[in-house]
């Protein structure tokens, strides 16, 4: 096969989901610089996700009688599974790969745990909107997204009683990186940030009543600064456009970074204003980012697999309690990050109960089979994940059409489909002894075997 | 001497392991050696209140505090003179008097966090309350006895979905449900072959293959050994009492696991929680009294310490739905036949000094974490917490 091919598929796995096979006839067609085109034109309409019906706007929980209480949760419980079988279903159907995968990252980088599906939603299109353009205008938006003023206390930050939640993680983790900033700084950051909440409508409201309009010291400068004053100071550094660069280098291109390439891809972010698009427009036009050693070097998460198979097998979830109980029996849930670190990445993807899995979930995918599997109950809310209530969600819920992956593969030989199969949907080539355990007769099952492998866990 | 039964089991298993590549470590029917401590750990997950667990029923203001909610001093198990158990604790009892129980009072951390899933993080991670850690305190302690050729479940985990606590930098530990489902899996003749294969390409492909050998050797280890012997005695039919027999067979049968891992699910009860809360520790009691005295009558209760905790307490005043709201610190038992100072470690919470509304922190619970590694795994404390804290004499 040539390295185009090979690099070809390298950008649809790294800057989308993958390869699909009803656009294989179409890819046969196209150079690299098609792809790499076509990438960016497809994903220049931020295509937010529609509203659900029912979807209201914060309700006040404490007034309600406790069954009330209880009732109401569960309904946005399941609004919020909805917003997630909906964006997975993006991922795997929309052209838009890039900006599908840039709002996964950007998800993972401001994570929130929200329980409001209204909130949910606006934070996610938030995210999406920006999510090739500039990290400026993103930053700023994300800071006074009602959804990150809840999670990270800003509600709270008062005058009299400042709560530091906010400014040490968006030094920590949205802009600086550990290191560059001093508890001093958080607490001054923290006065300046008092007074932004949200009202009743979800929307942005600075309370100058609650705001500490005193003088702060804030990394060496002392004025009276308010919050766009300190996200202002922490763009201007670039430290900042270099923590961003290097994070989307370990996640685009390699986990251990070129740090002379990070600083020179860092500096043109920085000077063109945190052009994102523009950012990863030389990202993936680089002749850095074909190297061999790029190819295959990742692991995919739960949530790239799963939307990349959907992509292989043609197949769509049937309800959103199926597309939820398989990300949640692989660990990795869309709106649900662990925290507001984000999700790990690479090997903490992988034990031995949670590679079993994948090695037998494109064929329990594929024929719709019951899925051998009990993920764990933790807190409230999982009680639907109780042995016998899980057992509905176990047998998955799939649609899937054969007929573009048949028309592909259907008429060749078995030694020709493989070939054919493995080249289009794996990034390393199958070991020597693999093709002879391929020898089944039914060519559907022999497919879906070759996504049953752990060269497929790899991107 | 192994008996024939035993012995065609065994050499069964070498000559599937056999088969695996070369470039692994055999997993040998290895036992470990007589004396060798095990760690059982015990998570209540979603924040039990410790408040109705242990009672302070000589405390006007506990009942001032929860006027709905306590148990009345008529009600309580009484233990001593200042201790009492919630009622439903009662199998619980024999341990406390033969000296097989400690309980910690007042366990936390700095700066707590009311949050289930960041509380629990912290319990697992062992970090710091601001910090961020993607490894758990036993995956970390993997990691070092993996460098020293210790197969990953070294430290086991009875559920599919592994906890971060499990998570290292190299290597995770194992989960499963039982060795004998997981065993079926691995049979499967593609998992088998695959298992065999040599692989080509990067290093993270490399590390794909070693893991699927591995938990192919392990599902077959841990099956063989349960087979060898399992425990006989009667468990509480539901799932902790399942998962607690399971533990029992593989200690018993001398299996290399140093440290097992379970979690029971429930205790956020923030809506009437006097029935189930009660339902729930009772279902515990009865399953750890049934382990306890399955370990004692087979002479391992010395070499066995179970640690059983949540990631916080309640707060101290019920709440209007008769229930309790996320708190901060907690009571926290250790049960085993070799514990240095039984009983109430230290002393009962204080409920005078309340940190706004719960209890505060007296006890670090890295400190306690730092004993068991060091004086109960033998294992380089500091180097595992990333820092240094300091032990107390549990152990």
């Amino acid at each position: 096969m040539s390295s185009e091919r090979a690099h070809i598929r390298h950008l649809l796995f790294r800057a989308g989901f993958g390869p699909a096979w009803e656009d294989a006839d179409a890819l046969e067609r196209m150079s690299l610089r098609d792809v790499q085109r076509r990438l960016f034109r497809d994903s220049e309409a931020p295509d937010p996700l529609p509203a659900p019906g029912g979807l209201g706007l914060p309700a006040s929980l404490l007034a309600m009688t406790p069954e009330e209480r209880q009732e109401a949760v569960r309904t946005q419980r399941l609004l919020i599974r909805g917003l997630n079988a909906a964006w997975l279903e993006r991922m795997a159907a929309s052209q838009g790969q890039l900006r599908e995968k840039m709002t996964l990252f950007w998800h993972s980088h401001f994570a929130c745990r929200l329980r409001h599906p209204a909130l949910v939603l606006r934070q996610h299109n938030t995210l999406r909107q920006h999510a090739l353009g500039s990290f400026a205008d993103l930053l700023r938006a994300i800071s006074k997204d009602p959804g990150m003023l809840q999670f990270l206390n800003s509600q709270q930050n008062t005058r009299e009683q400042p709560n530091e939640n906010f400014a040490r993680e968006v030094m920590e983790l949205f802009t600086l990186g550990r290191g560059h900033y001093t508890e001093s700084d958080i607490r001054e950051a923290a006065r300046a940030f008092t007074g932004w909440g949200f009202d009743a409508q979800g929307e942005f409201v600075f309370r100058p009543r609650r705001h500490d309009y005193g003088e702060k010291t804030f990394r060496g400068r002392t004025g009276p600064f308010d919050g766009d004053d300190i996200l202002d100071m922490l763009l201007e550094d670039p430290q900042t456009a270099r923590f961003i660069t290097r994070k989307l280098y370990r996640y685009f291109v390699h986990p251990e970074p070129a740090e002379a390439v990070v600083e020179e891809w860092a500096g043109q972010f920085y000077r063109s204003g945190y052009q994102i698009g523009e950012l990863m427009e030389t990202i993936f036009t680089s002749a850095h980012f074909y190297e061999a050693r790029n190819l295959g070097a990742r692991i995919k998460s739960p949530v790239e697999y799963l939307a990349g198979l959907m992509r292989l097998l043609n197949l769509r979830f049937g309800d959103a309690g199926s597309a939820f109980f398989v990300q949640r029996a692989m660990g990795q849930v869309l709106f649900d990050p662990p925290g507001v670190a984000g999700w790990p990445d690479g090997r903490a993807w992988i034990d031995g109960s949670a590679l079993m899995l994948r090695l037998r979930l494109p064929l329990a995918m594929a024929y719709a089979a019951e899925l051998d599997f009990q993920p764990k109950a933790e807190f409230a809310g999982d009680e639907d994940l109780s042995e016998a209530a899980s057992r509905e969600a176990r047998r998955l819920n799939v649609r899937l059409d054969w007929t573009p992956i048949l028309r592909q593969l259907g008429s060749v030989s078995p030694q020709r489909q493989l070939e054919t199969a493995a080249a289009f949907c794996l990034q390393t080539p199958l070991p020597a002894s693999v093709p002879s355990l391929l020898q089944i007769a039914d060519p559907e099952q022999r497919y879906v075997r070759l996504l049953c492998t752990p060269e497929f866990q790899l991107c | 001497m192994p008996s024939r039964r035993e012995f065609l089991k065994l050499s069964a298993f070498v000559s599937a392991s056999a088969l695996t590549p070369g470039f692994l470590r055999r997993l040998g029917p290895g036992q470990l050696p007589p004396g060798s401590k095990r760690l059982v750990i015990i998570q209540l997950s979603g924040g039990n209140d410790g408040l109705n667990t242990i009672v302070p029923f000589r405390d006007d203001r506990y009942y001032q505090a929860r006027p709905a909610l306590a148990i009345p001093a008529g009600e309580v198990l009484r233990i001593s003179d200042e201790l009492a158990f919630n009622p439903a604790l009662a199998p619980l009892r024999e341990l406390y008097d033969q000296g097989w129980m400690s309980i910690l009072s007042q366990v936390g951390y700095p700066n707590p966090d009311r949050s289930h899933f960041r509380s629990m993080d912290i319990w697992h991670s062992a970090s710091g309350s601001g910090e961020h850690w993607q490894t758990g305190w036993l995956g970390r302690y993997l990691d070092a006895a993996c460098a020293a050729g210790a197969p990953a479940h070294t430290v086991l985990e009875l559920d599919e979905t592994l906890s971060l606590a499990l998570r290292g930098e190299q290597i995770s530990g194992l989960g499963l449900r039982d060795p004998q489902q997981l065993a079926r899996s691995t049979r499967d003749p593609w998992i088998q072959a695959l298992s065999r294969t040599e692989p080509q390409g990067p290093s993270e492909l490399d590390f794909l293959y070693k893991t699927l050998t591995q938990t192919t050797a392990s599902a077959e280890y841990l099956s063989s050994r349960l087979s060898v012997r399992g425990s006989a005695a009667e468990y509480p039919a539901q799932e902790l009492g399942r998962k607690l027999k399971l533990i029992a067979s593989l200690i018993l049968s001398g299996a290399e696991p140093r440290v097992y891992y379970v979690s029971v699910p429930g205790f956020d009860t923030h809506v009437r929680q006097r029935g189930p809360h009660d339902r729930l520790l009772g279902q515990y009691a009865e399953a750890v009294a049934a382990f306890i005295r399955d370990l004692r009558q087979q002479g391992l209760l010395d070499d066995t310490l179970v640690l059983s905790f949540s990631e916080f307490g309640r707060r101290v005043a019920q709440n209007a739905g008769n229930g309790t709201d996320h708190g901060k610190a907690n009571c926290l038992f250790l049960m085993g036949g070799k514990l240095r100072k039984p009983g109430l470690f230290n002393g009962l919470p204080d409920l005078r000094t309340l940190d706004d509304g719960d209890l505060a922190w007296q006890i670090d619970f890295r400190q306690i974490y730092a004993s068991l590694l060091r004086d109960w795994l033998g294992a380089d404390d500091e180097a595992v917490l990333r820092g240094r804290f300091g032990r107390l004499a549990l152990v």
